[in-house]
């Protein structure tokens, strides 16, 4: 094994090089300058991220000590080395995929945007390893003002300012926090913070845990401060959006994992509830706004809050079962939420480049005006058909095994005894499980709408497939979606060496029974129960396979022993062959035997079939968007009617839905904001009298306190 | 709490035991006017008085083109010696030179309705075969949607102008073996509209019919019928009178 340090080191000296040479070589080596220093620090990243996540040991050094401040530490601890191997699978491909499309932003040198986007690789690691609070907060800071100036290099500034000030309001939140948990020690680094976290009375770690959740959910994209996601994300360069929608959204529930299961340690069942009603409401919320979303980018930018939602209940979950005390349900809720964040990272970045090349080619975001891109753009289609598979959670992919871990480890919640937290697990699982249905509806929707049927729009119809070397990285991804898809057995393990340490339990005994192993395979198990899965075959292969097994099976506690199970890894072969064995029977029986006719498309028999007469995306959208009336609550904002003598030949009407939050957090926001400022400003009437007599005021008040005490 | 199971056991079974027994309820069919021989002045009255020049007189004899009747009674009402009428319904006949089903298609076959441009009766009356009276799924018979999945092309109606492409796109859109069945004597033979400057002359102008069913509606029983005999589940009546000559009233 290698030293950990002089790989991160190598890492950052690769991204540094890339900044140095993006900046001093000619335009024409932005590029490839970019794809080589910032996809060689990728891959040295994830070597490292690897290294330490299977290391017995962890990685701990003071960079630097500063008089005054403390030492600046970094350590790679289980949790950390999770959250760099997620960051480096998801920059390596963003990375190149940026290289290819830095030179289409028209903004300022390419040199410039690149070594900004080199400069956010180095700040999303650092604020992962850094271990202490002035090292993590810096590292923050330097994060949110590159995001900021990345997603300000497009072309509007108004959500790049929006998600700077909000994105303060966080960090003023989590700085608060970290004070307060830093207050009693009088010290700022983790490993000190963690011993004394454990003496905080419960009001503190209360407030604590309110003041991080709120701050970290800022970037997290959780109800209510998630307003700035959609808008940023939007207005993001296509170049950059893929890396801040992968990366940076896990910073978020790294600051909330981070700071309220290492640092602080569980005992209260409050901020467990609070994590799952609040995570599952925000699941619903964003997935009801993407389904009638008509903008491709925003459509994902909702969805992204969706998962960020499904990721903190299960969180929630986790938090929940540790404080009543159940180990192993907590271990596998809590790996469940970082499957699916590794998961979530992986297909939202595919899904944004698939976007971004998207609205390159057609010209627009708008899923009204796109249709048919498939025939023109296959490549591209197949790689957004993966990834939309994968984020309607459908197997085989990934979305579909952590979306099922996490609803399965909801299940568990029947052992619990208190009443409180039952209705709590209930109403999330029943948000979570509407929301995986709406899901479905949704990005079938927005495939259906943007790639198949008839190109709605002239630019839909002038469309032509991306270069290679856009569609390479999104290969790359499209496959981790099916290997994170249809080996879950593997990556379990993996990811339960993350939770382990936090919960004091394995869920890889409780979800992958070892059946693969000839010796004693039941004595995790009860005998019945493992023999009637011998029986039914779970130990196929395990002469050729390593590993514990290829299916997910659990069985409940004692107050409800179901059994859960699940394997991907068959599915996907039986899949496979099942589809082999019908197209071989179709091809012997029917194809080669019969003639083929061939007669036009049943278009329903009219003259011409039109693009205006097929579904449009937002007629696709219309049911969802009548049910949940109530919470969507469309204004009509423009009708006109066309009348030709006297009939009315036309009435066209404009519908828009405000966003919830917007709504009910950001307008009565600004309004309260500008009500203190108007009120002040009655004070700035110009008349120097009065601001001679405000002077007078203050020196008599003065004088008045210096004279009593 | 609604009490439909109890009033359905109440009910009972109401359904048409044809084609396995007779159907004789009262104004289940509408009748249709049969061929006489009376004398000639007689006869020249007879033809007169029908609007749709369905009684073709041949010095004493009235034949009846039952493609052109539409039940209107003059010769059945407010005349000395009416003409008879026959009270069936099983007046389905099949072209001569059309071919029934193979036997797989007698439990199960698939029928695409295009209205084309009819007055809604004959449609009416199509629906009525889905009701629990008629009951056509009984007897593996099926609408559907798509010409994709049909075997018989319902048409009702003149073919309008507008209409034909749509019938025709419909027809090249089904799989062989595929039938065409014409319903109601606006389909058979353009009925009190056509030809017109809109309107042929029924769905034989523009596809070539394989099985004729007449009336104006025709009753449901006679559809069935009609659907029966293309599958050969009940012996097929072939149509040996000559085809309908044309110009309307």
């Amino acid at each position: 094994m290698t030293d950990p340090g002089f790989l991160l080191t190598i890492t950052f000296v690769l991204y540094f090089l890339g900044i140095a040479a993006v900046l001093w070589l000619p335009e024409k080596m932005t590029a490839p300058a970019l794809a080589g220093f910032g996809g060689l620090g990728s891959l040295l990243l994830l070597v490292t991220g690897g290294d330490a996540l299977f290391s017995s040991s962890t990685f701990h050094s003071t960079l630097w000590a500063i008089p005054g401040i403390g030492d600046l530490t970094i350590s790679i601890d289980y949790l950390s080395a999770f959250f760099l191997v997620v960051t480096a699978l998801v920059a390596l491909p963003a990375v190149i995929f940026a290289a290819a499309r830095i030179a289409d932003e028209q903004w300022c040198h390419p040199g410039y945007r690149a070594a900004l986007y080199l400069g956010l690789l180095i700040a999303i690691p650092l604020v992962v390893i850094s271990a202490d609070v002035f090292l993590f907060l810096v590292a923050w800071e330097v994060m949110s003002i590159l995001i900021y100036l990345l997603v300000n290099s497009g072309h509007s500034e108004r959500p790049g300012y929006l998600m700077l000030a909000i994105g303060e309001a966080g960090t003023l939140a989590v700085l608060l926090a970290f004070l307060l948990l830093a207050g009693t020690s009088g010290t700022l680094s983790f490993a000190e913070l963690k011993v004394s976290g454990l003496s905080l009375g419960p009001g503190l770690r209360w407030v604590i845990f309110i003041l991080s959740f709120a701050g970290f959910g800022v970037k997290g994209g959780l109800i209510p401060m998630n307003f700035w996601i959609p808008r940023a994300y939007t207005a993001a360069p296509n170049a950059f959006i893929p890396l801040i929608a992968g990366a940076t959204l896990n910073m978020g529930l790294y600051g909330i994992i981070r700071v309220n299961t290492d640092l602080l340690p569980i005992t209260q069942a409050g901020p467990g509830i609070t994590m799952l009603i609040i995570g599952s409401v925000t699941a619903l919320i964003g997935i009801l706004y993407a389904t009638i979303e008509d903008d491709f980018k925003t459509l994902l930018a909702h969805s992204s809050i969706e998962n960020a939602g499904i990721i903190t209940a299960a969180l929630g979950a986790g938090v929940l079962f540790l404080a009543t005390g159940h180990r192993v349900a907590a271990a596998m809720a809590l790996l469940a939420a970082l499957y699916h964040l590794l998961n979530h990272s992986i297909f939202k970045t595919l899904l944004f480049m698939g976007a971004g090349v998207v609205e390159e080619a057609a010209g627009t975001r708008s899923l009204d005006r796109m249709g048919g891109l498939l025939k023109r753009m296959p490549w591209t289609g197949f790689f957004m058909l993966v990834g939309v598979l994968s984020i309607a959670a459908m197997p085989p992919f990934n979305g579909f095994v952590s979306e099922w871990l996490t609803l399965e480890s909801l299940l568990r919640s029947t052992e619990l005894t208190s009443l409180g937290i039952k209705i709590a697990f209930v109403v999330a699982g029943v948000a979570l499980a509407l929301t995986a249905g709406l899901a479905v509806t949704c990005f079938v929707r927005a495939f259906a709408m943007g790639f198949l049927g008839m190109p709605r729009s002239e630019a839909a119809r002038s469309t032509h497939e991306t270069r290679s070397s856009a569609l390479r990285p999104m290969a790359l991804l499209a496959l981790a979606c099916l290997a994170f898809g249809v080996l879950p057995t593997y990556v379990i393990p993996a990811v339960d060496r993350v939770v382990a340490p936090l919960t004091g339990a394995s869920a890889t005994r409780a979800l992958v029974p070892p059946f693969f192993e000839d010796s004693a395979p039941v004595s995790e198990l009860p005998q019945k129960f493992a023999s009637e899965f011998h029986d039914l075959g779970a130990q196929l292969g395990h002469s050729t396979m390593p590993g514990r097994g290829l299916a997910v099976i659990h069985r409940g506690g004692e107050k409800n022993p179901v059994v859960f199970a699940m394997s991907t890894s068959y599915m996907f072969v039986t899949l496979i062959l099942l589809l082999g064995v019908c197209a071989g029977v179709v091809w012997l029986v029917v194809v080669r035997r019969r003639k083929t006719v061939r007669r036009p498309r049943w278009d329903g028999g009219v003259r011409h079939l039109m693009p205006e007469m097929t579904y449009t995306a937002t007629g696709f959208a219309q049911p969802v968007r009548v049910v949940f009336e109530a919470i969507l609550r469309p204004q009509i904002v423009d009708r006109r009617e066309t009348i030709a003598k006297y009939f009315r030949v036309a009435i066209q009407q404009e519908r828009k839905e405000i966003h919830l939050v917007d709504r009910l957090v950001l307008h009565p926001l600004a309004v309260t904001a500008q009500w203190i400022a108007s009120s002040l400003a009655r004070m700035h009437h110009g008349q120097i009298n009065a601001y001679a007599g405000y002077a007078l005021l203050v020196l008599v008040l003065f004088l008045v306190i210096a004279s009593t005490t | 709490m609604s009490r439909w199971v109890l009033k359905g056991l109440q009910t009972g079974i109401v359904t048409t035991r044809y084609p396995g027994g007779e159907e004789g309820a009262p104004g289940i069919s509408p009748g249709i006017p049969q061929d006489m021989v009376c004398s000639g002045s007689h006869a020249e009255a007879l033809a007169l008085r029908c609007p749709t020049a369905a009684l073709q007189r041949e010095k004493d004899q009235i034949s009846v083109l039952r493609e052109r009747c539409v039940h209107c009674y003059r010769c059945a009402r407010g005349i000395t010696k009416p003409i008879q009428w026959e009270r069936g319904f099983e007046w389905a006949r099949i072209r001569s030179d059309a071919v029934v089903f193979p036997k797989a298609f007698q439990q199960s076959l698939h029928i695409r309705v295009i209205d084309a441009g009819d007055c809604g009766a004959c449609l009416h009356e199509v629906k009525l075969m889905n009701n629990p009276f008629y009951n056509m799924h009984r007897l593996g018979f099926f609408i559907t949607p798509t010409p994709r999945k049909a075997d018989i092309l319902l048409v009702v109606g003149p073919v309008t102008d507008h209409m034909k492409r749509a019938m025709l796109k419909a027809y090249e859109a089904m799989p062989e073996p595929r039938r065409v069945m014409a319903v109601g004597a606006c389909a058979l033979s353009g009925g009190v509209f056509g030809p017109g400057f809109v309107t042929g002359s029924g769905v034989g102008d523009v596809l070539s019919v394989d099985l004729v069913i007449p009336g104006c509606p025709p009753p449901p029983l006679a559809i069935l019928h009609g659907l029966l005999t293309i599958t050969g589940r009940k012996m097929a009546l072939q149509d040996d009178k000559p085809a309908v000559p044309g110009g309307g009233t």
